[in-house]
């Protein structure tokens, strides 16, 4: 009851400008909201307690998928929006698989790009195929506006580099290298599990080399992250016994996972490995999908 | 301090005063009496809750009830036909049983209507897949895959005859 009680003397504020998100945001014990997938789970909680909620779903500029060559996904995208989007599904693979894989039709439904993001969860699913993606980030605020790698926004579990006044407007993907594919491969015990390890790879084979070769991983780090040095083993090479397994230790030396309810450091280890090397094996093998 | 909020719940026009932040869950179950509606988690995992807005399914226990003004909402009681009338994959659920304890029972419907809608023809994996954000704790999953593939026939064929 006490709970209830809290709960119906929260503002919900639905503006329609972005100066006025900006103008609402200045208040004390104010959140941002997009689709409310883990926003609406941690006020029930207690887990956050705020005076006044701020939805974003109605301000256009957050809004609208563009593709040509490359891209731009307004921050208000929904994820289900992702998955139906075959332009993007066709040039960025594995960010349509992870997408799909990303909890169920309803919260597909409700949650967007940019609370997936701005969440800065280590697990956060759209996350992985972005980096590897070399995604771009359009920021917001009375300031004017700014362009950061994607990277650049996870600064630790729960936390961005958002300045306080600052609101995410789109995330923006350069036209992938010609003839490069990409996959996301990730672990969950059922289906609607949080991701207990996953990868994301994006490269291309040129006269039997790794080219281009792009690897990042969600749940492995406080933060989803690029693995260079997995990179480095790859670059270059042939995907051949040796390569792929001087990459699968690359991978399981540079990931920095935890243990936790859901999986221990090692078998997040072990995830990551094994997923580099499967990865690699279905995009050399040319069944990229 | 409410507020006012209207919107369209099975085809009917309602206006109802709300707490700002009130979930949509709290608002069909409490003042609109429409209690088909369950909710099992409060975190939309279980998918008991789901209802569709402007025809797609959500968690209704995650869904501000100020996100729904000026759209529409279907609950499982606006899933069937005037005057109790069953819908094909409420009638396939009480053919195969797809229904112990009953209490997921209007979410998984409402959930298998919306995928035969825009899948007509599924294969077993995709209506596993589909009904991956609803949960059967009685673990009934053989019973209501079945009906949702004989829904979807039963649908096929109705289609056909047309």
């Amino acid at each position: 009851m006490a709970a209830g009680m809290r709960r119906s003397a929260i503002e919900y504020h639905r503006p329609e400008r972005l100066a006025d998100v900006f103008e609402l945001r200045g208040a004390p014990d104010t959140w941002l909201v997009a689709g409310g997938t883990d926003l609406m789970v941690r006020v029930r909680e207690g887990a956050v307690r705020p005076r006044a909620i701020v939805s974003l779903r109605r301000i256009p500029e957050l809004g609208g998928i563009e593709v040509a060559d490359g891209a731009r996904i307004g921050a208000l995208t929904r994820v289900s929006q992702i998955v139906r989007d075959g332009r993007l599904g066709e040039r960025w693979t594995a960010l349509a698989l992870a997408a799909r894989s990303l909890g169920s039709a309803q919260i597909r439904n409700m949650a967007t790009v940019g609370g997936n993001l701005c969440n800065a969860s280590p697990c956060a699913d759209l996350a992985p195929p972005l980096l590897a993606a070399d995604a771009r980030a359009t920021v917001v605020s009375p300031r004017g506006s700014r362009e950061m790698d994607l990277a650049d926004l996870f600064e630790g579990p729960r936390v961005t580099a958002l300045a306080p006044d600052e609101v995410l407007q789109d995330i923006r993907l350069g036209a992938p290298p010609a003839g490069s594919r990409s996959i996301f491969l990730k672990k969950g015990r059922v289906a609607m599990d949080i991701a207990l390890a996953s990868i994301s790879v994006q490269l291309l084979v040129d006269s039997g080399c790794l080219r281009s070769v792009r690897v990042a991983a969600g749940s492995l780090a406080p933060t989803p992250v690029r693995l260079r040095r997995v990179e480095a083993a790859l670059e270059g090479k042939p995907p051949d016994e040796d390569v792929l397994s001087l990459a699968r230790a690359a991978a399981c030396e540079e990931v920095r996972p935890i243990s936790d309810v859901r999986a221990s450091a090692d078998y997040r280890r072990h995830l990551a490995g094994a997923f580099v090397e499967r990865a690699v094996r279905s995009l050399a093998g040319g069944n990229g999908r | 301090m409410k507020v006012e909020c209207a919107f369209v719940v099975n085809g009917e026009p309602v206006c109802v005063d709300v707490a700002p932040a009130a979930r949509l869950v709290d608002v069909l179950r409490g003042p609109l009496g429409l209690t088909g509606t369950k909710e099992g988690c409060g975190n939309g995992e279980c998918g008991a809750c789901t209802v569709l807005v402007d025809g797609e399914p959500v968690n209704a226990c995650l869904f501000p009830v100020l996100e729904v003004e000026g759209r529409e909402v279907t609950t499982i009681e606006g899933i069937g036909g005037p005057g109790g009338a069953l819908s094909p994959v409420q009638e396939a659920f009480v053919r195969h049983g797809g229904i112990q304890c009953g209490f997921c029972t209007p979410g998984m419907i409402v959930t298998a209507t919306s995928l035969l809608r825009s899948n007509p023809d599924p294969s077993d994996d995709e209506i596993r897949d589909g009904l991956r954000g609803n949960l059967c704790r009685c673990t009934g999953y053989v019973q209501i895959v079945d009906s949702v593939r004989e829904a979807a026939k039963a649908m096929r064929e109705e289609g056909a005859d047309e």
